[in-house]
């Protein structure tokens, strides 16, 4: 994500003692857990905290992440670009940083957190 | 720099992380910090211990305890080290000051973050591991 560039329509979402924040046009829906007809990863396994989640963030392409909560922020934001230490943490789903609420998020890629998070599929 | 030269032109930032000290090129050494409470990345290693927004810019923190011995050091201090592909802050509990360092440059491992260490070094009476920063900055590039 280019430096200077802001966003408007966010999810800013807890994980355990953790935080994430995903750009709101890339979630198609939000589900309960036990509607999902396939394991989903939890945003708190990528911060080594047991894995669980309230919601479930759904993209389009249907990757997948749980969250323990979320409330939506519409004011536009600068994003603060990935230091290049971080930029393959996270499966390289990493954007940028966002401050909010006072206080500093990472925002992620639903699709490819969804991706990085995603339990292995079972060989049959 | 020649590995074996027994006293360094250049000085250095020292500094503690628990019972160890570290020597990184003044040149580097922007500032030393207070952090405020840190942001967690999510899939970072253990020694990285989240980040902080300064001036505009997110600047991630290693715990130098747990980066070198895997033993973590409680402390809200840190060392800015300035690089031209970016900053990362390094855990301090104690900043001795600018000195001379004399000793062998060799690192002090054959892999890992010891690659990028260097001594046996000695500045003010005090064992010192030189740190190479941009070898360092690789290392924890590719995940530490």
């Amino acid at each position: 994500m280019a430096p200077g560039r802001r966003i408007a329509g966010m999810l800013l979402c807890r994980s355990g003692e953790s935080r994430v924040a995903f750009a709101a046009r890339e979630v198609a829906t939000i589900e309960l857990p036990r509607d999902m007809v396939r394991p989903v990863g939890a945003a708190r396994q990528a911060f080594g905290e047991p894995e669980g989640a309230e919601r479930v963030l759904v993209a389009d392409s249907g990757e997948a992440v749980g969250v323990d909560a979320l409330e939506i922020d519409a004011e536009p934001l600068e994003v603060l670009p990935v230091p290049v230490l971080l930029r393959t943490m996270g499966g390289g789903s990493l954007r940028g940083f966002v401050l909010a609420r006072g206080m500093l998020w990472p925002l992620v890629s639903l699709v490819d957190f969804g991706r990085y998070l995603a339990p292995p599929e079972e060989v049959t | 720099m020649a590995s074996t030269e027994t006293e360094t032109r250049q000085t250095y930032l020292v500094f503690a992380c628990g019972s160890s000290w570290y020597a990184v090129p003044a040149e580097c050494a922007a500032e030393v910090v207070s952090f405020p409470e840190l942001t967690r990345v999510p899939g970072a290693p253990m020694h990285l211990m989240g980040v902080f927004a300064h001036r505009g810019e997110v600047i991630p923190v290693v715990d130098m305890g747990m980066l070198v011995s895997g033993e973590s050091e409680p402390t809200r201090r840190a060392v800015l080290v300035r690089l031209p592909r970016g900053t990362l802050a390094l855990t301090a509990s104690r900043v001795a000051g600018v000195s001379h360092v004399e000793g062998r440059l060799e690192p002090l491992g054959p892999s890992g973050v010891h690659l990028h260490l260097r001594g046996p070094a000695r500045s003010a009476q005090r064992d010192v591991a030189v740190i190479e920063p941009e070898g360092l900055f690789d290392h924890l590039s590719q995940g530490g």
